[in-house]
């Protein structure tokens, strides 16, 4: 894993739950208690992706969230990434394949990191989070043209 | 010559006027130029977060001011639907109800006499 090169700002994460069990759900909200406290990172949920770097989606999508989640997707600023969280998410879980679901997230929008499990535990969520916001700042650096 | 017009309440200058719009119209500039290059306009990153739903038309999320009498309006609708009408905009409508009811009017007054 690489190293994170500048803290020059906070990450923003929006979190987006469609179809979810809400297990993955309270596993991100469980990231925020003291315990694990992600905050004091600068890394928060925030309530509009207009606001967001990374988007946190956690279930299977369902053919009617579908286009609401591209919305979502387009509706944040460059650079962003994408978070994958849980089993649903990643490869549709125990709703594979079902008539009403819209697919993998990954057939939805562009995922950069996935996080199986069922679900998984905070401690991979902080891990995937890192590694968008490493992605962010990659990205951050080509669109200031400083690409290394 | 002075551009310079002095009045009791104060000096109204234009060069200086044109000097301070350049100056802030510079500032604003500078601004506008240190923006996110990556924001792309006409498309959903402008548009307001609604949950993900697209934005309603304007019509069908504005509250009217004539919204408020909505209440009067569905009461008395029988009543609103003739004034409704008989509303045209056409002045020489007006003019012969004005005549029509003037002269019912005088006739009802003077017409028995």
């Amino acid at each position: 894993m690489g190293k994170l090169d500048n803290f020059k700002r906070s990450l923003w994460v929006f979190h987006a739950s469609g179809g979810s069990c809400n297990a993955c759900d309270i596993e991100i909200v469980a990231a925020l208690t003291p315990r694990y406290d992600v905050e004091r990172f600068g890394i928060k949920l925030v309530g509009s992706p207009r606001h967001a770097d990374v988007l946190l989606v956690t279930g299977a999508i369902p053919r009617d969230f579908a286009d609401k989640l591209r919305r979502v997707y387009e509706q944040m600023p460059e650079p962003k990434a994408v978070v994958v969280v849980g089993n649903c998410g990643t490869s549709g879980g125990v709703f594979y394949d079902s008539y009403n679901i819209a697919g993998p997230i990954d057939e939805i929008i562009p995922v950069d990191v996935y996080v199986p499990g069922c679900p998984p535990r905070p401690e991979a969520i902080i891990d995937a989070v890192v590694k968008a916001w490493l992605k962010v700042e990659k990205l951050e650096k080509k669109l200031e043209g400083k690409e290394e | 010559m002075s551009f310079t017009l002095l009045s009791g309440s104060g000096f109204w200058n234009p060069l200086l006027w044109l000097a301070l719009l350049v100056f802030f119209a510079l500032i604003g500039y500078i601004i506008y130029s240190r923006g996110n290059p990556s924001y792309k306009p006409n498309t959903d990153q402008v548009m307001p977060f609604l949950s993900g739903n697209v934005e309603p038309s304007k019509e069908k999320v504005q509250v009217k001011a004539g919204d408020i009498y909505w209440g009067f309006v569905e009461a008395l609708k029988g009543y609103y639907k003739v004034l409704t009408a008989i509303h045209t905009g056409d002045m020489r409508d007006y003019i012969l109800w004005y005549l029509g009811v003037g002269s019912i009017i005088l006739f009802l007054l003077v017409g028995g006499a």
